[in-house]
């Protein structure tokens, strides 16, 4: 498999708010850093490899050229990739290969994060993730997504929201000794949690990490190099990543099979068979405190379902059995998308040499595993980190370093963080929007099933090679890659699968009249479909239960999915 | 596998947009380049002595190098043309009333180059290689912006 690759240094920024940083200078704030740590100069590093949020965050173009010369990439190659929230981690991944295939000996990896640009809110950027024909017109928001897959997470193992709680406490005590944190807090409760606004039930404020901007960066070496910048290199020991269907309702919201995929092919690399013996430490991915656990299991460190146990048995603790999160995570440090993930890697790299300080887990760690989630939510980013390289191997480091010679701590992070005022009064500060408007068409699927709509009928395509008839219809199966083979009508009538009690607007303006959406299994169909419940107390929803489409009067039907005004608690056949 | 489409009416779109805009704030380097000239009249570089290098606008790191700058490097107002044009249409295509003169100068003290435009350029052909004077909006009309220079001024 290549060479052997190895971090070689670290640095980050502080994640604030609002940082007086430029995004270049963010990210050169954190290169420096990292450069320091191992004492070397631009000079030595032959490759770069970035990672940002889309364009449209910050509202620049080519965001990667416009951040290189901040990355460290004058007069060098250079790549950015982006796998949504996957990003910071997958950037490990990239610098990895781009040192095991011989291309590169050293190479500075940049994750860079400014989301304080984008306005009313972050979140305006996001709403092309969903369909925009059959899932825009709902009105959703992001935080959709999170509260149906926590919900259905919850409902499938009879969790209790408390011990899903105790991560966000957990996370929030522990970023107290992380210099860089946004959000720390050394007294939060599970009572605080549970008593914070609800967004989109089950999701309430404390669950969820904040925007912010920041930086971090690393530098990765090839054996040979490695041990001469530094006397204590840290293996990258194995690396993985897969992507579920991009239709998200048609995912198993209850296990991340994504992340197991990718934790497998991660762990076969770096020869763990026993990830829950062979792991001493890990960094899950943690926007909501539900998605650590939900993470730990895709990781395989926990049977299905059972995350929420060990964090309550403080399994998870700093000094717990099995430390997640030591850094405090993006609940407690923050999160700047790309880079939360890249300070995961950070973290392992840190707490592998015995050089967290405050935040060092006890005993001596030899091997970790950190791991993000994003794209359109499907994908799972793993990297496994280890003080002795993939087994199998020679179990030093080789010849003793001759770099840096004691461990240096990390340096104090930098980034200034503005008031909104200053934010606003900031000389030379202008303000413009994007004005593009776009038009998406239905295509060939898509616009028969509009049309079956407008006759009051749900229309699904069936595959011979899996025996699924898929909602919403395509025209391929992107599992067996073939046509599928006949449209088929289904039932308008199916089974709750998931839902959510939504009280905010994509802004995160509050709702006059919360919305209830949901994801339904239409009978005679596999895998869900996203629409809104009507007609029923928000208290009596019930995963479970049958529900049915209410139609709008043929009349006022455009062939549109608004042509279903909601589903509603089937009612009896009478 | 393609479907002809035969009624074109009837194909089904959504028109919408991405909902944001942006606050670009111009960062460390550039509040002191834009304090300095809405507050002192001066354009602010910074120096990096080792890549002897005089960037403007003052930034906060030589990419070059990768070492940190101080926004102290007064350069200007006169400078010299590197290079320029003449636009006379505008952004949809339309002819313009009077043609804009755009022109690249290098500020005396600088090695960066300013983008801005030519003042009255007369009847007398621009040249690369002409000096200019880089002229400034009075003091009680500046806001701390780009506009603050008004533009270039060839030398006579």
């Amino acid at each position: 498999m290549g060479r052997r690759v190895a971090v070689v240094g670290a640095g980050m920024t502080r994640f604030v708010r609002r940082a007086q940083e430029t995004g270049k200078e963010l990210a050169w704030e954190a290169a420096r850093a990292a450069l320091d740590s191992c004492e070397i100069g631009l000079e030595t590093v032959d490759a770069v490899c970035l990672t940002s949020a889309p364009d449209a965050f910050d509202g620049v173009h080519m965001k990667g050229e416009y951040l290189s010369d901040g990355a460290g990439a004058w007069g060098k190659p250079m790549i950015r990739t982006y796998v949504g929230g996957g990003s910071g981690v997958f950037a490990g991944i990239q610098a990895w290969y781009t040192v095991a295939s011989g291309m590169a000996d050293v190479v500075l990896v940049v994750a860079e994060e400014k989301m304080s640009s984008c306005r009313p809110h972050p979140q305006g950027a996001f709403l092309t993730i969903f369909d925009s024909v059959l899932e825009r017109p709902l009105g959703p928001n992001l935080l959709w997504i999170f509260a149906l897959e926590m919900n259905r997470y919850m409902s499938a193992y009879g969790l209790d929201k408390r011990d899903i709680a105790s991560v966000a406490v957990k996370n929030k005590r522990n970023a107290v000794a992380h210099p860089s944190a946004l959000l720390a807090d050394a007294d939060i409760t599970v009572e605080d949690v549970l008593a914070s606004e609800t967004l989109a039930w089950p999701v309430q404020r404390l669950d969820v990490s904040p925007i912010s901007d920041g930086a971090v960066a690393l530098v990765v070496a090839a054996e040979g190099v490695a041990e001469r910048l530094t006397h204590r290199p840290v293996w990258i020991e194995g690396v993985g990543w897969n992507l579920d269907t991009a239709y998200w309702t048609n995912r198993d919201l209850a296990f991340p099979e994504y992340v197991a995929n990718a934790a497998r092919m991660a762990y076969a690399m770096a020869g763990v068979t026993e990830p829950r013996k062979q792991i001493h430490l890990a960094e899950p991915y943690d926007p909501f405190d539900y998605k650590e656990l939900h993470h730990l299991e895709g990781l395989l460190l926990f049977d299905r379902g059972g995350a929420p146990e060990a964090a309550r048995d403080g399994v998870l603790e700093r000094d717990g059995d099995l430390p997640s999160c030591p850094s405090g995570g993006l609940l407690g440090v923050g999160n700047p998308i790309a880079a939360a993930g890249l300070m995961k890697l950070a973290e392992l790299f840190w707490q592998l040499r015995g050089e967290a300080g405050a935040r060092q887990v006890p005993g001596t760690p030899e091997r970790g595993v950190a791991q993000a989630w994003g794209d359109l939510m499907q994908v799972g980013t793993v990297v496994v980190m280890g003080t002795q390289g993939a087994s199998g191997r020679t179990a030093t480091a080789g010849p003793a370093g001759t770099g840096a010679s004691a461990p240096t701590p990390p340096p104090a992070p930098r980034a200034r963080s503005l008031s909104e005022d200053q934010f606003l009064d900031a000389p030379g500060a202008v303000e413009h929007a994007v004005d593009a408007r776009y038009e998406w068409d239905a295509g060939v699927a898509i616009g028969r099933f509009l049309e079956g709509l407008r006759q009051g009928r749900i229309l699904g395509r069936s595959c011979t090679g899996c025996e699924r008839v898929l909602v919403p219809p395509r025209m391929f199966c992107e599992r067996c890659f073939r046509a599928t083979d006949a449209w088929v009508e289904v039932e308008t009538s199916g089974t709750l699968e998931t839902f959510s009690v939504c009280h905010v607007a994509w802004d995160m303006e509050r709702l006059a009249t919360p919305q209830i959406p949901a994801v339904v299994s239409l009978d005679g169909s596999d895998g869900g479909f996203l629409h809104l419940l009507g007609e029923v107390d928000p208290d009596e929803v019930r995963i479970g239960m049958p529900v049915e489409a209410v139609w709008r009067h043929v009349g006022e039907r455009t062939g549109s999915i608004l042509d279903i005004a909601y589903f509603r608690p089937r009612r009896e056949v009478g | 596998m393609l479907e002809r489409v035969s009624r074109p009416r009837d194909v089904r779109r959504w028109p919408g947009s991405i909902p944001v805009r942006h606050r670009y704030t111009p960062g460390v380097a550039g509040e002191a380049f834009f304090s300095a000239l809405r507050d002192r009249g001066v354009l602010l570089g910074s120096s990096c002595e080792r890549c002897r290098f005089v960037y403007v606008p003052a930034r906060l790191f030589c990419e070059r190098c990768f070492a940190e700058l101080e926004p102290d490097a007064e350069v200007g107002p006169g400078g010299e043309i590197v290079s320029f044009t003449i636009g006379s249409v505008g952004l949809e295509g339309e002819p313009l009333d009077e043609p804009v003169a755009l022109a690249l100068v290098r500020p005396d003290g600088a090695d960066a180059v300013l983008l801005h435009r030519v003042l009255d350029p007369g009847d007398e052909p621009l040249e690369i290689g002409r000096r200019v004077e880089i002229v400034l909006r009075p003091g009680n009309e500046r806001t701390g912006s780009i506009l603050d220079i008004e533009g270039f001024r060839v030398e006579d």
